[in-house]
């Protein structure tokens, strides 16, 4: 199972990309996906598609508080043959809704109820750090986050619970 | 959420002057007009009447692509179209392609009557140059009846349609259907890549069916492969669509011994070698036919006769006076026959449909036939429908309904069933320990029920009232004996009872206002499919009961596109359709989404992004086909799904999505521009987004995405266009017009 994990400033545009795969059950924690070569457009394209629900979630679901959407792609087919590319996409934020977490993942089994719970955590995990950094004096709304301390921390954090 | 009635505001994408654009790229491309005219035409000539400022529409030059040149929201209002559809249709307003593809569905299940003609009538007829004898004469006629044609249903009240049709068979190919060949399904991918390279210029220019609305409607291929699919079925036992609901017994009036000669074919059909396989129903409607040669036969002789056929045969006559002598173009009042329109791939493959092509030079392929030959057959096939096939199935389905239905709905119905399955006493044949048994009337060595039998003969019923459109009888019926095919194990029968269920409900205008009921429809296409393919494993069925879902549910809207959407990427993913197929549903995936509106009012609850990206896989995967027009139709349908939801200069927020689909659109335009002659290879990809001629300023410097504008604020203010962005892009052509 690997993992694609952006975070979208209010514009859409990505300020964080991390690609990394599973560390449980033996997993080596490096991404694969099933089509190497379409694998990087074909990410950002379904995240970015991904943001029609996100888009429609966020008013109907109530307030925006720290909520969690875990948002399936249906399976597609970048080149051919079977595939099942799942997008999974989280909604994080608990003033407004300006920070929006998304990440990607091919997956065996990602609609099991351990995979769901796993994202939580490590998404409230990530939240955390990214608070943490958005709050430093040197970062502007927006800008993208190129700090290694924040990129090691989701690394862990993958590590800890995907 | 959205019922179908509020879903018409669709957001038009912002208006822009559609002439401007194209003016702008004139002027780099000034030598390309006649080259690419045709991709436009169509485009043109939807537009001339809103664009004014456009002093060339139809020498415009037109890049394969016109980068963020969102389509304009034509000028026509959509009143016409709101008349049209209004025909007691609870579909006011949806837009006009699915109307379209719901007529073509609701018409694929036409009856069907099967012709069989003497010899003396087939010589008249091949006389006239139809080779195939009187069922090639009278089956294009067939398609549509000229004409309301009014059809009561179970309740009694009488609906009129405009577009019925019949379906005419041969009587010799109806029971050696199942030739051996290779499958369907290869044919179709066949018949389209045929199609596409045959007819690349139209279809390169018709390719954009867009709707008043703006929302893609269908491309003609996808149209073209959905015929095919449909007709595609030959008749089988499981359903009893292609079986005869009545047959015309046709002679001439050369006939020396007409009247015997009617017994005989009546005797052939009934009990001789022309008798049709077991699994048909043996009783249907026959229908006689005298055939008056015109120029060498007396009238009052052929009255004579016809009278003593009424006589003899009851009402069910015609008299059709048809010219013996072959017509030609040249002949005053020499019309062209129409073409079938339902021809399955193997005809397609055989090029039965080919002789349009020749019009122009002619030839003795093309068929003509006089005026008044013309008209006497329309008139033949109105009165066979109007006032002896349908009053006949109207009829058969009430005294079913009656007899074996009404039976089977009752509790002592239900009891017998029951008890059926556990025979008490004498010959147990299905054992008591089997609970669920079988009925026993379902023969498993030949894998169909006699004719006879109740689930037969209801599902007979059912396909009947489907073929006379009333479909709250047929969803009924079809649902009541669904389990039973399951307890049968009758798994075609099973899976043809769910599919035509699960149809017909979703055809029934008035039926399915809960959501619960989709999700029945849901799980009953689910069972159908599974039970087609991996229980029988035929494909093209299953094919079918996937595709009739995802037009279905794309027209009834709302959150059924979701799962219409869904349906078409399980097509792709059972690897049902081959390449052609494959790309076409993309396509369909995109227009699923793409049709799906906003919630009135706001900016969310669109699939914009979502069709967005469908497209660009579509243009992608034809440029890998080798077919770069249709691939800028695809590209330009995505700019205008995207125009909605990115930045106003049209750029991608992420740069890997930027970079893919600019070399996807240079790609395009290098291939586009190769097919026709040019050379276009020395142009860099970086100056690629020509057309947009970089006419946006940036004017709005707002920190969200536009659908956090405007929210929720103006949720009550109606479907107000005022984010700034459409607001900036209007600025811009107008700058650009001063400037042509």
């Amino acid at each position: 199972m690997s993992y694609y994990f952006t975070i979208l400033s209010p514009t859409d545009t990505p300020i964080f990309n991390i690609a990394f795969g599973t560390s449980k059950g033996g997993g080596d924690g490096i991404a694969r996906f099933r089509f190497p070569d379409t694998a990087q457009y074909m990410n950002q394209f379904i995240i970015h598609s991904s943001l029609d629900i996100l888009e429609e979630a966020q008013w109907t679901n109530g307030g925006i508080g720290a909520r969690f959407l875990l948002l399936h792609q249906p399976p597609q087919l970048p080149s051919s043959g079977s595939s099942s590319t799942l997008g999974a996409s989280s909604l994080l934020g608990s003033s407004g809704s300006t920070t929006r977490a998304s990440s990607s993942s091919v997956a065996a089994n990602p609609t099991s109820p351990q995979t769901e719970e796993a994202v939580r955590q490590f998404m409230s995990e990530v939240y955390e750090s990214f608070v943490k950094t958005a709050m430093s004096p040197f970062y502007k709304q927006g800008m993208e986050i190129r700090s290694p301390v924040f990129r090691s921390k989701i690394t862990a954090a993958g590590k800890k619970w995907l | 959420m959205t019922s179908p009635g509020d879903g018409t505001p669709v957001k038009p994408p912002p208006s822009f002057s559609p002439g401007v654009a194209r003016n702008a790229s004139k002027s780099r491309y000034p030598d390309e007009s006649e080259a690419t005219a045709s991709l436009d035409a169509e485009l043109a000539d939807a537009r001339t009447g809103s664009s004014p400022t456009s002093p060339l529409p139809t020498a415009t030059a037109e890049l394969p692509i016109r980068s963020s040149s969102p389509q304009s929201r034509s000028g026509r209002s959509s009143t016409p179209q709101l008349a049209r559809s209004s025909i007691g249709s609870p579909f006011d307003g949806r837009s006009d392609g699915s109307e379209d593809i719901r007529s073509l569905i609701i018409r694929a299940f036409s009856p069907t009557v099967a012709v069989h003609a003497s010899e003396d009538t087939d010589a008249l007829v091949r006389n006239k140059g139809f080779k195939g004898g009187f069922w090639d004469l009278v089956r294009p006629f067939g398609e549509t009846i000229p004409g309301k044609v009014v059809i009561r249903d179970s309740i009694g009240s009488s609906r009129a349609w405009e577009d019925y049709g019949v379906r005419f068979v041969n009587i010799k190919g109806l029971g050696a259907a199942n030739a051996a060949r290779d499958s369907p399904l290869a044919q179709m991918e066949e018949v389209l890549e045929k199609q596409l390279n045959s007819g690349e210029d139209t279809l390169g220019g018709a390719i954009s069916g867009k709707d008043v609305l703006g929302i893609p409607a269908t491309t003609p291929l996808s149209k073209l492969f959905l015929r095919q699919l449909l007709s595609s079925t030959s008749a089988t036992p499981h359903e009893t669509f292609g079986h005869p609901v009545a047959s015309v017994i046709a002679i001439s009036s050369r006939n020396t011994a007409p009247l015997e000669t009617l017994r005989q074919l009546y005797a052939e059909s009934n009990t001789g070698e022309k008798r049709l396989p077991d699994w048909i129903q043996q009783d249907y409607l026959r229908y006689y036919v005298l055939i008056h040669d015109e120029e060498r036969d007396d009238i009052a002789e052929s009255t004579k006769l016809y009278d003593q056929m009424k006589r003899h045969f009851g009402l069910h006559c015609h008299l059709l006076r048809l010219r013996s002598s072959q017509c030609v173009v040249t002949d005053d009042d020499s019309t062209q026959v129409p073409p079938c329109e339902w021809l399955s791939p193997q005809e397609h493959l055989l090029g039965v449909g080919e002789a349009e092509t020749l019009v122009d030079l002619g030839t003795d392929g093309t068929p003509y036939l006089f005026d008044s030959d013309a008209t006497a057959i329309k008139t033949f096939i109105r009165e066979l429908m109007v006032q002896s096939v349908i009053p006949f199935m109207e009829n058969r389905v009430a005294v079913w309904n009656d007899q074996v239905a009404s039976r089977r709905r009752g509790i002592s119905g239900r009891l017998a069933a029951v008890s059926r399955r556990w025979p008490f006493g004498s010959s147990s044949r299905s054992g008591i320990g089997s609970s669920g048994g079988n009925s026993g009337n379902y023969d498993t060595t030949q894998n169909f029920y006699a004719p006879e039998s109740p689930e037969a003969t209801l599902r007979k019923m059912a396909d009947f009232a489907f073929m006379l459109r009333d479909w709250k009888l047929a969803a009924s019926t079809y649902d009541m004996i669904r389990s039973d095919f399951g307890n049968d194990k009758a798994w075609k029968y099973h899976a043809g009872a769910h599919e035509m269920c699960a149809v017909s409900m979703l055809l029934n205008p008035l039926a399915m206002s809960a959501k619960i009921k989709l999700e029945s429809v849901d799980q009953m296409f689910e069972t159908a499919c599974y039970s087609y393919l991996t229980r029988c494993s035929d494909a093209p069925h299953a094919l079918r009961s996937l595709t009739l879902a995802v037009e279905l549910l794309k027209s009834r809207g709302g959150s059924a596109i979701e799962t219409a959407a869904r349906w078409a990427m399980r097509v792709m993913d059972f690897g049902l359709v081959e390449s052609i197929g494959q790309i076409l549903f993309m396509e369909r995936v995109a227009a699923c989404y793409a049709s799906k509106t906003t919630v009135t009012g706001a900016k969310w609850g669109a699939r914009r992004r979502k069709a967005g990206m469908w497209s660009i896989l579509a243009a992608d995967q034809w440029l890998k086909a080798g077919k770069p027009s249709l691939a800028s139709a695809c590209l330009e349908e995505a700019e205008r799904l995207y125009a909605d939801v990115l930045e106003a200069d049209g750029a991608f927020p992420m740069p890997e999505m930027q970079t893919f689909v600019d070399n996807l659109r240079h790609a395009v335009k290098v291939e586009y521009l190769e097919a026709r002659g040019f050379d276009a290879r020395d142009e860099s990809p970086i100056e690629d987004p020509i057309g947009t001629e970089e006419i946006s300023e940036k004017l709005d410097k707002r920190s969200h995405r536009r659908s956090l504008i405007g929210l929720p604020a103006q949720l009550d203010a109606g479907n107000l266009k005022l984010s700034p962005g459409p607001g900036t892009l209007e600025e811009a052509p107008n700058d650009d017009f001063e400037r042509a």
